[in-house]
C-alpha cells in the first residue's frame, strides 16, 4: 500500500480538510507506517466469514409512527451566529 | 462509600448545599494543578433544589447528594460539551444524554466535565484539543493520566468526596486510565448502556461506564445508568441486575489467563502484579487455566484502528462550522468553508484518524480495509465465544506498563502510541464487559488488572472484583 | 443498444407518514424550522431510531412493483458534504436495499425493470442567496422511497407514462399524498447519436417538471457537446444546466449505518404487508373487461383513480356495468376534470349516481335529465328519485301528448322543415330539439323522432 502525497492529498480533499505542505509530508510518512504495521490483517483466515457491524445481535428495533415533541425553532437558531429569524445560514452553494 | 452517605443525606443528616459548595471548592483547587475540568456545572442550584426535596419529603435516590462528573463528551443539558474539540468550543447542548438524566433522576450533582482526547483519539490523554490543557497524572504530574477518559480518572483518584466519574470506552477508554491513575473503571457489556448523547467516536465501539475509587461506587454507579432506552436502537431490553450486591466467591471459578497478554511486550512488574493477583485468587478458590486468543491479540490493533476511525471520519462529517459549535465568516463556496473551519480546529490526530478512516471506506479501498477488519472482529467474537466455554471469566494486565512521562510520549511516532491500546482492543471489538481493578506498584506508579466477561456478564466481574479487594 | 435514446430513472417519492423517518418530528409543518429536533438537526449525540410505518410503506410499495423482499434489511451513511444535510451523511441503504428486481409493464407491453427499491431520509431545503444560502430542515430526515429503474426507457413519452402508472399505484397503496407528499427523481439520458454518453440530471421534482427535463435534455444533446457529467434543473428558466464533471464523482465512502440494528424480514410480516395491498389499476381493469366486458379504454381510464374505481363498482352492483361505465367516464370524470376537483372534493358519492342511473335504465328519465341531474349531483347531495318526481322531470312516453307538441313545433318552425324534406338530417335533429325544449328535456327522444318522421312524411 502505497501511501503517496497524492493520495493523502485526494483523502483529504474527501474528508473536506485543507492540509500544509508540511502537514502533507508528515501525514504521509506516519500513514505509511500505520499501513505497515496494519498490512498483518491480510493474513487473517477470513474465508467464508460474515462481517460483523455490531458486537451483539441487534434486531428489529422500531418506533410507532406518532408525532413527538419538537425543538423550540428560537432555542435552535441561537447555537449558532449564523442565522436569520427563520433560517439557519451557511455558505453559499454554486 | 457511596451507599453510606447517600443514607445520610437522605436521612437529613448532612447539609447538602454546603456538602456540595466543599466539594466544588475542592475539586477546583485540585483542577489548578492537575486540569482534570473542562466546564463546571451549576452545583449550587442542583444542590439547593435536593435541599428543597429533603424539606418537602420527596428526597430520594441512589445517588442522593453524590457528586458525577462526566466525560467531556457526553451532552449536559446547558453545559459546554466538546468531547475536549476546538471544533465545539462554546457548543452548549439542548438535551441531558440519558445516562446524566439518569444519574439526576437518582439525586446526583452533576459537577463538571471532565477532559479527554479530543473526539476520544488517544490512549494518553495528551491528544487533548486545541486550547485545551492536558491532565496530569495524580501520582506523578510528570506523566500521563491515560486516555481517553483522563479526566475522569485522575479526578476519581483525587476528588476525596461521594463521587462517581462517567467515561467512555471505544477501545479501551475506561479501563487504561483507571489502571494508570490507580482506580476501578467499568466498561459495562456494548448496549448495556445508552449511548444517547454520547458525542460518537465509533458507533459499533462505544460504551459509556464509571469510574470510581472502589468496586463498590463504581457498580453502584453502572447500576443507576444501565437499562434500555428507546432513544438508543442498540441498547438491550434484558433486565438489569443488581450489581452492588454480588457476593466476592470465587470458589471453583475458572479463571482464563490469556497467554498472549503477558509475553515480552509487556513490563515485567506489571506481569508479575497480575499473576500474583490470579494467584491469591487461586488461594480462594479459583481454578487458573491458560488460554490463547491468538486473533484478538494479533490483529485487534489493525482491526480495531480500521473500524473504529471508519467510523470516526463519519460521525465528524457533521462537524462543519455550520449550526453550532466553532464557525467562521461565511466566506467562499461550502466546501471551501467546510474545509477551513474543520481543518482550523481539529487536532492532528483528529486529522489523522479523519484519513485514516476515509482512506479505509473508499470504494476500492473498503474490501481490504473496512470489511476485511468487520470479518476479523467475527472471528474475534467467536474466539472469545470458544474461550468462555472452559472458563467462566479472562484476566489479563489492563495495560502493558505504568504511565509514561510526557516526554516519553513525545518520542513515540502514532503508530507506537497505539500499542498501549493492545490488550484492550479485542475485549472491545467483541464488546464484551470488562473492567479494571488496581493490583499493585511499581515504584508509586499503579498496576490494574483487567477482568473480562460473557455478554452481559457484568456481575461476574464484579464478583471476581469485590473477591480480590476484599481479600 | 440500439434506440436513438435511452433513459434510467431514480425516482424519490415521500410516504405519507405521520412522523419523520428515524424521529418523531411531524411531516408536515407551515412555518420554517419549526419541525425540527436533535436527531434531524444531527445535533452531537442524537440517534436515529426507524418509524416502523415507513418500513411497511416501502415493502408495500416494493411488493407492488413486483420486488422480492429482503429477508434482512440493513442501512448505510453516504458521505457528501452539504449545508441541507446536516450529518454530511445521509442514511439510506446501500447493499442491503428492501426490494429488487420489479417491474412497471407499460400499455403497449414493454417492460420496464426496477432495480431496486431502498428507504432513505431526505435532506432540508435551502434558500439559495448571492452570498450564502438560508436553510429550512423542515423537510429533513423525511421519508422517502427510493425506485431505481434499469435504463429501459427510450423516449420521455415512456418515462412519463412510467410515471403515470407508479403515481397510479401508490395513489391505490394509500401511501402517497398528491397534495402534501413530494416525487423528484434524477434522471440519467443518453442518446446514440453521441455515443451514449451520459449526463445525469439531479433533483428534478414533480411529476411534470421530470417531463420537461428530459425532453429539454434529449434536445439538447442533439445540437450541444455532451460530456460525461451531472446537471441540474432549472425550473424558472427551463433549462439543465452544468454542475460537476462525472469523473469527479463524490466518493461516498459507505459503511453499514451502526446507530441502527439490521432488520430482519419474516415471511409472516410480508404476508401481512401483502394482505393490506388492494387490488391494484390494472388487474382491476382486466377484471372489468373479463367479467363485465366494460370497453378497456373506460376500464383503465376509470381504474387509474382509486376512488373512482371503488365508486364505479359501488354503482355497478345495481346498475348495468356498461352502462355505470359509459356515465362515470363521460359524466362524473368529466365534471371532476373540469373542476380540476378530486373525487373527494366533490359531492358525488354511490348512492345518488345509482340512483340516477337507474332511473335512466328504466327509461324514467331521458339522457339529457339525467346529465343535468348528474351535474347537480356533483355539487350537493340529493335523492335523484325525489328531485324527478317534484320537479316532474319524468320520461314523457305519452304518444298523444307528444304528438300535439310535435305539430306545435312543425308550425313554428317551418324553415327547418323545409330543410329537412329536402333531405338534411341536422333540421330533424333541430326539431327533436325545439320538442326536448318544450318538455324541458323530458320526452322520449326516440318516441318523439319516430311522431316527427311520420308526422313528416
Amino acid at each position: 500500500m502505497d501511501v503517496t502525497p497524492e493520495l493523502v492529498k485526494k483523502v483529504a480533499t474527501n474528508a473536506r480538510l485543507v492540509l500544509t505542505p508540511d502537514e502533507i509530508k508528515r501525514f504521509q510518512k506516519e500513514l505509511s507506517e500505520m499501513f505497515e504495521k496494519f498490512a498483518i490483517l491480510q493474513q487473517a483466515n477470513t474465508k467464508n466469514t460474515k462481517p460483523s457491524f455490531h458486537p451483539i445481535d441487534i434486531k428489529n428495533v422500531t418506533r410507532k409512527d406518532e408525532i413527538g415533541k419538537c425543538l423550540d425553532r428560537e432555542e435552535a437558531l441561537s447555537l449558532t451566529k449564523h442565522r436569520t429569524d427563520k433560517y439557519f445560514k451557511g455558505p453559499k452553494v454554486i | 462509600m457511596i451507599k453510606k452517605f447517600v443514607k445520610e443525606a437522605l436521612s437529613g443528616k448532612i447539609d447538602i448545599v454546603a456538602h456540595a459548595l466543599k466539594c466544588l471548592e475542592q475539586a477546583e483547587k485540585i483542577n489548578q494543578e492537575y486540569h482534570y475540568i473542562t466546564e463546571w456545572a451549576d452545583v449550587e442550584t442542583q444542590a439547593k433544589k435536593l435541599a428543597e426535596q429533603l424539606k418537602n419529603g420527596t428526597a430520594k435516590g441512589k445517588l442522593f447528594g453524590v457528586m458525577v462528573t462526566v466525560k467531556d463528551g457526553i451532552c449536559v443539558k446547558g453545559v459546554e460539551t466538546h468531547a475536549s474539540s476546538a471544533i465545539l468550543k462554546g457548543y452548549k447542548p439542548l438535551f441531558n444524554s440519558t445516562v446524566v438524566q439518569r444519574c439526576i433522576d437518582e439525586g446526583a450533582i452533576i459537577l463538571g466535565k471532565t477532559v479527554q482526547d479530543e473526539f476520544g483519539f488517544g490512549g494518553f490523554a495528551v491528544n487533548v484539543g486545541k486550547g485545551f490543557q492536558k491532565p496530569l497524572n495524580p501520582v506523578d504530574k510528570k506523566r500521563a493520566t491515560g486516555g481517553s477518559s483522563g479526566g475522569a480518572a485522575g479526578a476519581a483518584a483525587l476528588f476525596d468526596f461521594p463521587h462517581i466519574a462517567l467515561g467512555e470506552s471505544t477501545g479501551g477508554s475506561i479501563v487504561n486510565p483507571a489502571a494508570l491513575c490507580g482506580v476501578v473503571g467499568i466498561c459495562p457489556t456494548y448496549g448495556r448502556v445508552s449511548r444517547y448523547g454520547l458525542l460518537d467516536y465509533s458507533n459499533s465501539l462505544d460504551k459509556i461506564g464509571p469510574l470510581a475509587k472502589t468496586v463498590e461506587d463504581a457498580a453502584l454507579g453502572l447500576e443507576v445508568i444501565s437499562g434500555h432506552d428507546s432513544h438508543d436502537s442498540t441498547t438491550s431490553d434484558q433486565a438489569v441486575p443488581g450489581y452492588t450486591d454480588v457476593p466476592g466467591v470465587v470458589q471453583g471459578l475458572r479463571i482464563g489467563i490469556v497467554k498472549e497478554a503477558f509475553g515480552e511486550t509487556i513490563n515485567n512488574d506489571v506481569r508479575k502484579a497480575v499473576l500474583e493477583a490470579v494467584h491469591k485468587l487461586e488461594q480462594h478458590g479459583a481454578r487458573k487455566i491458560e488460554i490463547s486468543l491468538p486473533y484478538g491479540m494479533t490483529y485487534g490493533i489493525p482491526t480495531y484502528f480500521l473500524l473504529s476511525t471508519a467510523e470516526a471520519s463519519t460521525n465528524l462529517a457533521k462537524y462543519c462550522g455550520m449550526r453550532y459549535g466553532a464557525e467562521e465568516q461565511l466566506t467562499g463556496v461550502y466546501n471551501d468553508y467546510f474545509a477551513r473551519v474543520r481543518s482550523n480546529n481539529f487536532g492532528d490526530e483528529a486529522k489523522r484518524r479523519i484519513l485514516l478512516g476515509t482512506f479505509a471506506r473508499m470504494a476500492g479501498q473498503r474490501d481490504a480495509f473496512y470489511t476485511k477488519a468487520a470479518q476479523v472482529r467475527t472471528k474475534i467474537i467467536e474466539e472469545y465465544e470458544q474461550a468462555f466455554k472452559q472458563v467462566d471469566v479472562l484476566i489479563t494486565p489492563t495495560v502493558p506498563m505504568a504511565s509514561p512521562t510526557f516526554e516519553e510520549i513525545k518520542k513515540l511516532t502514532p503508530v507506537q502510541c497505539y500499542a498501549i491500546d493492545q490488550i484492550t482492543v479485542a475485549p472491545n471489538l467483541a464488546g464484551l464487559p470488562h473492567m479494571s481493578v488496581p493490583c499493585g506498584k511499581t515504584g508509586n506508579l499503579p498496576i490494574g488488572m483487567m477482568i473480562i466477561a460473557p455478554h452481559f456478564n457484568e456481575q461476574k466481574i464484579i464478583q471476581v472484583a469485590n473477591a480480590w479487594t476484599h481479600q | 443498444m440500439d434506440t436513438p435514446i435511452v433513459i434510467g430513472l431514480e425516482v424519490h417519492v415521500q410516504l405519507k407518514t405521520q412522523t419523520k423517518l428515524f424521529c418523531s418530528c411531524p411531516t408536515f409543518a407551515t412555518e420554517p424550522n419549526t419541525s425540527i429536533c436533535p436527531t434531524c438537526l444531527g445535533h452531537p449525540g442524537s440517534k436515529p431510531v426507524i418509524n416502523e410505518k415507513a418500513l411497511e410503506f416501502g415493502a408495500k410499495l416494493s411488493i407492488a412493483l413486483g420486488c422480492k423482499i429482503a429477508p434482512h434489511i440493513q442501512f448505510a451513511r453516504k458521505v457528501y458534504f452539504y449545508p441541507d444535510l446536516v450529518k454530511n451523511y445521509q442514511i439510506t441503504q446501500q447493499d442491503d436495499p428492501l426490494g429488487r428486481d420489479g417491474q412497471i409493464v407499460l400499455d403497449d407491453g414493454k417492460v420496464i425493470r426496477i432495480e431496486r427499491c431502498h428507504l432513505e431520509e431526505d435532506p432540508g431545503s435551502l434558500i439559495r442567496e448571492a452570498n450564502a444560502v438560508l436553510a429550512d430542515y423542515n423537510r429533513s430526515g423525511i421519508p422517502l422511497c427510493e425506485i431505481v429503474t434499469k435504463p429501459d426507457m427510450t423516449s420521455p413519452a415512456e418515462a412519463r407514462e412510467f410515471l403515470k402508472k407508479l403515481m397510479n399505484i401508490l395513489g391505490y397503496l394509500g401511501i402517497f399524498d398528491q397534495d402534501i407528499c413530494i416525487i423528484k427523481a434524477d434522471a440519467n439520458v443518453s442518446i446514440k447519436e453521441k455515443n451514449y454518453t451520459r449526463v445525469e440530471i439531479k433533483n428534478i421534482t414533480g411529476f411534470k417538471e421530470i417531463e420537461r427535463a428530459l425532453n429539454y435534455e434529449v434536445e439538447r444533446q442533439k445540437v450541444q457537446d455532451v460530456k460525461l457529467e451531472t446537471r441540474g434543473w432549472d425550473d424558472v428558466k427551463g433549462i439543465t444546466y452544468s454542475m460537476r464533471s462525472k469523473e469527479e464523482a463524490a466518493d461516498y465512502g459507505y459503511i453499514v449505518e451502526p446507530d441502527l440494528p439490521t432488520f430482519h424480514i419474516d415471511t409472516q410480516w410480508i404476508k401481512n404487508v401483502q394482505s393490506q395491498i388492494p387490488e391494484l389499476a390494472h388487474a382491476r381493469a382486466a377484471r372489468w373487461i373479463k367479467e363485465w366486458k366494460i370497453d378497456p379504454v373506460d376500464a383503465n381510464v376509470i381504474a387509474t383513480d382509486i376512488e373512482v374505481a371503488d365508486l364505479f363498482e359501488q354503482i355497478a352492483k345495481k346498475v348495468n356495468p356498461i352502462t355505470a361505465s359509459h356515465w362515470v367516464r363521460r359524466e362524473v370524470l368529466r365534471l371532476m376534470n373540469d373542476n380540476k376537483q378530486t373525487l373527494k372534493q366533490t359531492q358525488f358519492n354511490s348512492e345518488g349516481l345509482t340512483e340516477v342511473l337507474e332511473l335512466y335504465e328504466h327509461k324514467k328519465i331521458t339522457n339529457k335529465i339525467a346529465q343535468n341531474i348528474i351535474r347537480e349531483l356533483a355539487n350537493k347531495k340529493f335523492s335523484p328519485k325525489a328531485f324527478v318526481k317534484e320537479n316532474k322531470l319524468e320520461t314523457v312516453a305519452d304518444e298523444g301528448a307528444l304528438e300535439v307538441l310535435c305539430k306545435k313545433v312543425i308550425t313554428e318552425q317551418p324553415k327547418a322543415v323545409e330543410d329537412y324534406k329536402k333531405g338534411e338530417e341536422k333540421s330533424l335533429m333541430f326539431l327533436i330539439g325545439q320538442v326536448m325544449k318544450h318538455t324541458k328535456g323530458t320526452a322520449s327522444p326516440q318516441i318523439v323522432r319516430e311522431l316527427l318522421i311520420s308526422i313528416l312524411k
